[in-house]
């Protein structure tokens, strides 16, 4: 019964949008014959559905036109501020590029020279060994104390297992449940 | 090229007065949406201004395929969506009155029967309506007022069309339960007989 409570209700549908077939339609006045629940609504949908139609639309205020003109921005001012930072931003790339590409003409026949090349390629071998000799040194001298003085190794040792134990038990403990 | 198409490429260099006559045009439309969403004649008003501002602003990304009418009401609903939205999280607990259209305000002893009628009638619609949740009620004014098809109605609340039908299918249904309830209905036969 409910199903066709609600087969009725997809027809009254159909029928106020006026898309309702001819066989749809008796089916959907048989059935309104028949169930006065159904009927009730059908009235009060046709009801409400007129009153929609028929109401006309409300007008503003005389001078809205006028007000809201008043309140409009002025768009040409905006086109202008919006091309004037188009503009801006334009320049702040192009600029740079420009500046570049001048000191490039300016810089290429300098650097293209053989003789500074091989001395900033030359400088920066030497930089790199230096910085290898004093990696070097480090790793030597901490080698030295190792083998020298084994006892600190240990005691280095002895206290990174003293915090890592400390830490894991701390862990443990905030991790427990609060009790109420 | 069409008066409309005129205005709208005249509004878009920056022609007030171009566009002050698509104000001209679909003030009423507008308005009469907002008042319908918001049931109150200064909000109305209010977001009517703000509609045709928000229109005026964004007259570049308005797609010509589309009519300019449903871009407009598209515009109109979405900002009372919002106010609504806003109005409901600060006067939560506000039981202030709204005010009621100048019409719909005016004294009904001395108005001739027929403006009497059309007052009840304007009464009973808002009546229903404010019961309404908002997209309901959006969907309702859209296909009532504006005679949207169910797919203009869908793209204008960027939703779908079988979403659409739901929202209608449900809000018929809402609006005869409320009619009922508050003996509308009877009163309503009354009025149009």
């Amino acid at each position: 019964m409910e199903q066709e409570h609600d087969y009725a209700y997809a027809l009254m549908m159909d029928a106020l949008d006026g898309e309702l077939t001819e066989g749809s339609k008796l089916e959907l006045e048989l059935h309104l014959q028949m169930c006065s629940d159904c009927l009730r609504e059908w009235h009060a949908l046709v009801a409400i559905e007129t009153l929609l139609r028929t109401t006309p639309a409300l007008a503003p205020a005389a001078g809205f036109t006028q007000r809201t003109l008043a309140r409009l921005p002025n768009r040409r001012y905006r086109i202008w501020a919006l091309t004037a930072i188009y503009l801006v931003l334009l320049l702040c790339g192009f600029v740079p590029m420009a500046l570049g590409a001048w000191a490039m003409t300016r810089l290429l026949p300098i650097l293209n020279q053989p003789a500074l090349i091989n001395g900033i390629t030359h400088s920066l071998t030497k930089f790199m060994q230096v910085i290898g000799a004093v990696l070097m040194a480090l790793f030597n001298g901490l080698g030295e104390v190792v083998v020298q003085q084994p006892a600190a190794l240990g005691w280095f040792l002895v206290i990174m297992g003293v915090i890592s134990v400390w830490g894991g038990l701390l862990r443990e403990l905030l991790s427990q449940p609060q009790r109420a | 090229m069409n008066e409309e198409q005129l205005w709208l490429d005249q509004a878009r260099k920056g022609d007030k007065d171009a566009f002050g006559q698509l104000i001209d045009a679909y003030q009423i439309p507008v308005y009469n949406l907002a008042y319908r969403m918001l049931n109150n004649s200064g909000e109305a008003e209010e977001a009517a201004q703000e509609a045709f501002i928000r229109a005026y602003t964004r007259l570049e990304s308005y797609n010509p395929d589309h009519k300019f009418s449903t871009w407009l009401l598209s515009i109109t609903s979405n900002y009372c969506i919002d106010l609504l939205r806003k109005r409901r999280a600060i006067f939560l607990s506000i039981d202030e009155p709204l005010g009621a259209h100048p019409a719909l305000r005016s004294d009904k002893i001395k108005e001739p029967e027929a403006q009497v009628t059309l007052n009840e009638q304007q009464e009973m619609v808002q009546s229903l309506l404010e019961d309404l949740p908002d997209e309901y009620r959006q969907a309702v004014v859209l296909r009532y007022w504006y005679e949207l098809s169910y797919e203009e109605i869908a793209d204008s609340m960027e939703t779908t069309v079988s979403a659409i039908k739901s929202r209608l299918f449900r809000a018929r249904k809402l609006l005869a339960e409320i009619g009922v309830k508050k003996g509308l209905i009877s009163a309503l036969e009354q009025v149009m007989a």
